[in-house]
């Protein structure tokens, strides 16, 4: 709402300074948002909240100044003089629940032109584009009391008469010049025949004050405000009008609004004004409300007096009977918002000021929930990957569903069941993500063509799966990506990009004591065959980590060199159920160890967790733990085989193992695994 | 007697020029060893003459045990020798670079969101959580937002269907908590929110924490103590904090948190348009008409809400001039924090 001071000291003559002026009405909730300094004037830009309609209008925010600085108000004057006889439209209100008053006159004999300057300028000051004198004034009236009019060209009525009532379908044109299909139920304003206004929207282009226009017939009329809102939104049509009827307009005002709109016709456009016709079906009821002075300083933590409570409410234009523990309010017809007592608690605060309400700590006792064990392990797992040298994104939870095709993802694969929005930003953001792949793969394409040859992210965000049921199943999910180019390193060769990867997932799986897991080939439609793996935790798959299908690579146009782009995908929702809670202590071995060691010739086919298996199954209590410390291929091993080698250690819990004892169980040992996976002893 | 102090001197010459451990062993072949200048000298005792016999066995013995000592104590200055120069030769360049797999970073929104978070747990507040794709009722009706009311427009909305939504702020997790639990409630709820609006100061997602105090006597002057509180944590002690009247459909009566403007210390800067102070949190009492759609007695029971964005308050602590940085994760932006 754009408030001239000129106009504002028109209606209550205050003294104080602009600034001090914008600071008060900012802390009684009138937040100024802007200045505008002109030449002759300033004008503030004040944010009006939508349960303050009253305050859209230059007398509105008058009121709330006199109020404030406890100065009279000054009403805007008008004098009336009925000299055209009674109106000669009839007025006949056939859907009361959505008008309840409609008043108005005819203005006749009227002629069209220029407003005065002083008038242009000012609507002009409060955004509005002077047209013609009729409108302007319309205008000036909603801008300066808050009550939408409108005028029709009255000698366009047929049959000289206005009949309020809902739609039956049909089209009209509206003063924009479109032609708009009317919804069912809107709230319409026919004359004889026809509708010729959207209620509270816009009028009829039909019914329009052109420049002929020689006779007006001038509404004030109050609409329900939710019947405006929902025609406003089905035509998709915002104006002026349906912004104040909507929010709730005056019902008493409006008289004096066509009153004050008349008196300046008569002036401006000359004519002669008819007697009203005012029809008021359901006339204002004024509510009573009970505030309990102790409630209002419960609520408040605050000690106000009785007597400044009620001094406050008057203030603000309403009766107040004080009682010995309440006192009995009575809102004017502009406050609409004031319904219960904590309404007025709210008129309470704002005007002894929230800056004077005490400074507390609430005395509440302490918490006996148990802690969010859940936030705890996401943290963890972020903390986990980071330290692995990924860096967390975070991306919008919205996806192209085209990327599913893009990645070959199955018709009957969940992640094909997304939730599709109605009203997107954009085709590339039209559906809720399913995967966090297909985002992760977006940033790295991002940073690549920025030039970053080392993009390592991880996100952790919940995706949405339509299962059928109202609300999708919302998951956690944990999404990375590894793209590095190789540098020369100044220590060691590093492990295959592959392994780096699958040693952060190993490492988050070893910190959050997961349940059992392992790796085996997975058959993502979007990852490399041969080097991808499924994450399988206790028994369940997880999730998956794997370089990217060339195919991919190629579709997706991705101009990098030969290395490898991974991709990690985790339900973390799943992996976080097979987390153990509680340590048990085991006792510390009080028996000596012996390591011994194997190295195999196995075909290069076979796999190191099949050798593994193999070794932890062989019956003996007496193997504590077996670990891979060699991998060769090459030199010395034949064509098509591969060497691994293993420690195994030897404990037994009740006694020292002898030499000769783990010469023979290892000598047993080293000729089932031999015989197992059909290799052979290297160096033998 | 005077061969004596002749083996002495001779020893003593032969020391000196000793260098290595070999050569003390030599040295110690030489006089003490069997065949050695002072074991022979002792073959020779009986021949001395009896009375001078005591005289000269004492002398010869505190020669052996002065050879002894000396021979000792050079023994031990050579191996010292010997380790500081191996220790000397082990040195390495120390400013060499470690071996170490360099950690990545967090996202800003996850580390403020994280701060936050703790400062709430730390004033005893649990953390809830609810549907990021929420049902019209939970983000609008059970807040005091019917449909068809004009304060649907502070929200522009993603729909998925009539009833279903993207939800708009965090306020769903307040009415859902509620209807689960029963006071006393002192909880926080984070995450993420949607609204369909981009533009330069807008992304169509963001991040809010919800905050919520019902017992009861809970009452607006705790809540000024509870922002305050967290104001001075999250930012300093000494940040201004003020509390003006607005207006949320859930909260009665509602405010603005404003604090101090943390860029130009209140002068009035660009980021807090001339005005010196920034807005940071929505506020207010629990609207009776909440408490009464979930079931609790507004008269037995009071209580206040709070909400914050995430990306305001991030923009703030890193002085980060475009909101939409956060989402575009480019790694030169990601890794500076
Ligand atoms: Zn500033």
């Amino acid at each position: 709402m754009r408030v001239p001071l000129e106009w504002l000291k028109e209606l209550v003559d205050f003294s104080i300074s602009t600034d001090d002026l914008i600071l008060k009405l900012t802390m009684v909730g009138l937040e100024v948002e802007g200045v505008e300094r002109m030449e002759d004037d300033t004008v503030l830009e004040v944010n009006v909240t939508p349960n303050r309609p009253d305050c859209l209008s230059i007398l509105g925010i008058a009121r709330e100044v006199s109020a404030l600085l406890n100065i009279p108000l000054k009403f805007p004057e008008c004098e009336i003089r009925e000299e055209g006889g009674p109106s000669l439209v009839d007025v006949e209100i056939a859907d009361e629940d959505l008008c309840h008053r409609y008043a108005g006159r005819d203005i006749r004999g009227v002629t069209i032109g220029d407003s005065p300057e002083w008038l242009k300028k000012r609507i002009a000051k409060c955004g509005m584009r002077p047209i013609n004198n009729v409108v302007d004034i319309t205008n000036y009236v909603l801008l300066e009391m808050g009550h939408p009019l409108h005028a029709f060209d009255m000698d366009t009525l047929r049959g000289s008469r206005i009949r309020v009532a809902r739609s039956r379908g049909g089209t009209i044109t509206t003063l924009d010049g479109t032609e708009r299909a009317l919804p069912e139920n809107s709230l319409l304003i026919w004359d004889g025949e026809r509708p010729v206004a959207v209620a509270g929207v816009m009028g009829g282009a039909e019914t329009e004050v052109k420049e002929a226009t020689k006779s007006i017939f001038l509404e004030s009329a109050y609409f329900l405000p939710s019947s405006i809102r929902r025609t406003s939104k089905a035509l998709g049509l915002k104006t002026e009008s349906a912004y104040r009827f909507e929010r709730g307009t005056d019902i008493e005002l409006l008289e004096k609004a066509l009153d004050r709109a008349a008196s300046l016709m008569a002036v401006h456009a000359g004519g002669k004004l008819s007697k009203k016709v005012d029809v008021y079906p359901r006339p204002f009821q004024p509510s009573r409300i009970k505030v309990r002075y102790e409630r209002v300083n419960r609520i408040l933590g605050a000690s106000i007096p009785d007597d400044e409570m009620t001094d406050i409410v008057q203030r603000l234009g309403m009766k107040a009977e004080k009682g010995p523990k309440e006192f009995v309010a009575t809102p004017p017809s502009f406050r609409g918002d004031i319904q219960k007592e904590i309404d007025l608690i709210e008129e309470i605060a704002r005007f002894h000021g929230f800056d004077r309400i005490p400074v507390t700590v609430p005395k509440i006792p302490i918490s006996k929930e148990a802690k969010d064990t859940r936030y705890h392990l996401m943290a963890r797992v972020k903390e986990s990957f980071r330290s692995a040298g990924f860096t967390e994104a975070i991306n919008y939870s919205f996806m192209n569903p085209r990327m599913l095709d893009t990645l070959n993802i199955e018709e009957n694969d969940s992640r094909r069941r997304t939730l599709i929005l109605r009203n997107p930003i954009n085709e590339e953001e039209s559906c809720l993500r399913t995967t966090l792949a297909p985002s992760l793969i977006q940033n790295l394409l991002y940073n690549v063509s920025r030039g970053s040859r080392d993009v390592r992210l991880f996100e952790v965000s919940r995706i949405f799966i339509d299962e059928g049921a109202l609300l999708p199943e919302e998951k956690h999910h944990l999404g990375a990506i590894y793209f590095r180019e190789k540098t020369p390193s100044l220590w060691k060769e590093e492990a295959p990009d592959f392994y780096i990867v699958k040693g952060a997932v190993q490492s988050l799986l070893d910190d959050l004591r997961s349940g059992d897991y392992l790796f085996q080939p997975s058959s993502e439609p979007f990852l490399h065959p041969g080097k991808s793996g499924d994450i399988i935790v206790s028994g369940k798959k997880i999730g998956f980590l794997g370089t990217l299908h060339p195919y991919i690579i190629e579709k997706l146009s991705l101009k990098v060199s030969q290395q490898d782009i991974l991709v990690v995908e985790m339900n973390l929702d799943a992996l976080l159920a097979s987390v153990s809670g509680g340590v048990k202590y085991t006792p510390i071995p009080r028996y000596p160890f012996i390591d011994r060691d194997i190295a195999l010739v196995v075909d290069e086919s076979l796999p190191a967790t099949g050798v593994m298996e193999h070794l932890r199954a062989y019956p003996t209590e007496l193997i504590e733990d077996i670990s891979l410390f060699d991998f060769y291929k090459g030199k010395n091993i034949p064509e098509g085989k591969k060497s691994l080698a293993f420690t195994i250690r030897y404990r037994a819990e009740d006694r020292t193992l002898t030499d000769s004892e783990i010469e023979e169980l290892h000598g047993k040992l080293t000729a089932y695994i031999t015989a197992k996976t059909g290799g052979m002893v290297r160096g033998t | 007697m005077a061969d004596i102090n002749d083996i002495k001197t001779a020893f003593l010459q032969e020391l000196a020029s000793a260098g290595t451990a070999a050569d003390l062993q030599q040295l110690k072949v030489k006089y003490l060893g069997k065949k050695g200048i002072l074991t022979a000298k002792l073959k020779l005792l009986p021949t001395i003459p009896a009375e001078e016999r005591p005289v000269y066995g004492k002398l010869m013995n505190e020669l052996k045990m002065f050879i002894e000592g000396e021979i000792e104590g050079k023994e031990s200055e050579i191996r010292d020798a010997e380790r500081r120069s191996k220790i000397a030769s082990e040195a390495i360049d120390i400013t060499l670079p470690g071996k170490y797999t360099k950690p990545g970073k967090m996202h800003p929104i996850s580390t403020v969101l994280k701060e936050i978070i703790d400062i709430f747990v730390s004033m005893g507040f649990d953390t809830e959580v609810g549907p990021e794709v929420e049902l019209d009722y939970y983000n609008f009706e059970a807040l005091n937002i019917p449909k068809d009311h004009p304060a649907r427009d502070m929200q522009d909305t993603f729909y998925i269907s009539d009833d279903v939504i993207l939800r708009t702020h965090t306020s769903p997790v307040q009415v859902r908590t509620m209807e689960r639990k029963k006071p006393p409630l002192r909880f926080i709820a984070p995450g993420k929110v949607y609204r369909c609006d981009a533009d330069v100061s807008h992304t169509p997602m963001f991040h809010q924490v919800e905050g919520v105090v019902v017992d009861a006597d809970i009452s607006f002057s705790d809540l000024k103590g509870v922002l305050e509180i967290f104001v001075h944590l999250m930012f300093s002690k000494d940040t201004p904090v003020r509390f003006r009247p607005s207006f949320f459909p859930f909260t009665e009566p509602s405010a603005e948190v404003d604090i101090g403007c943390i860029l130009c210390g209140g002068a009035g800067c660009r980021v807090c348009k001339g005005t010196g102070w920034l807005e940071v949190l929505g506020a207010g009492m629990v609207n009776p008409r909440v408490f009464e759609m979930v079931g609790y007695d507004p008269e037995r029971y009071t209580g206040f809400a709070f909400g914050m964005g995430v990306e305001r308050i991030t923009m703030l602590k890193y002085s980060i001039d475009d909101i939409r940085m956060y989402y575009e994760n480019d790694i030169r932006f990601l890794r500076q924090f």
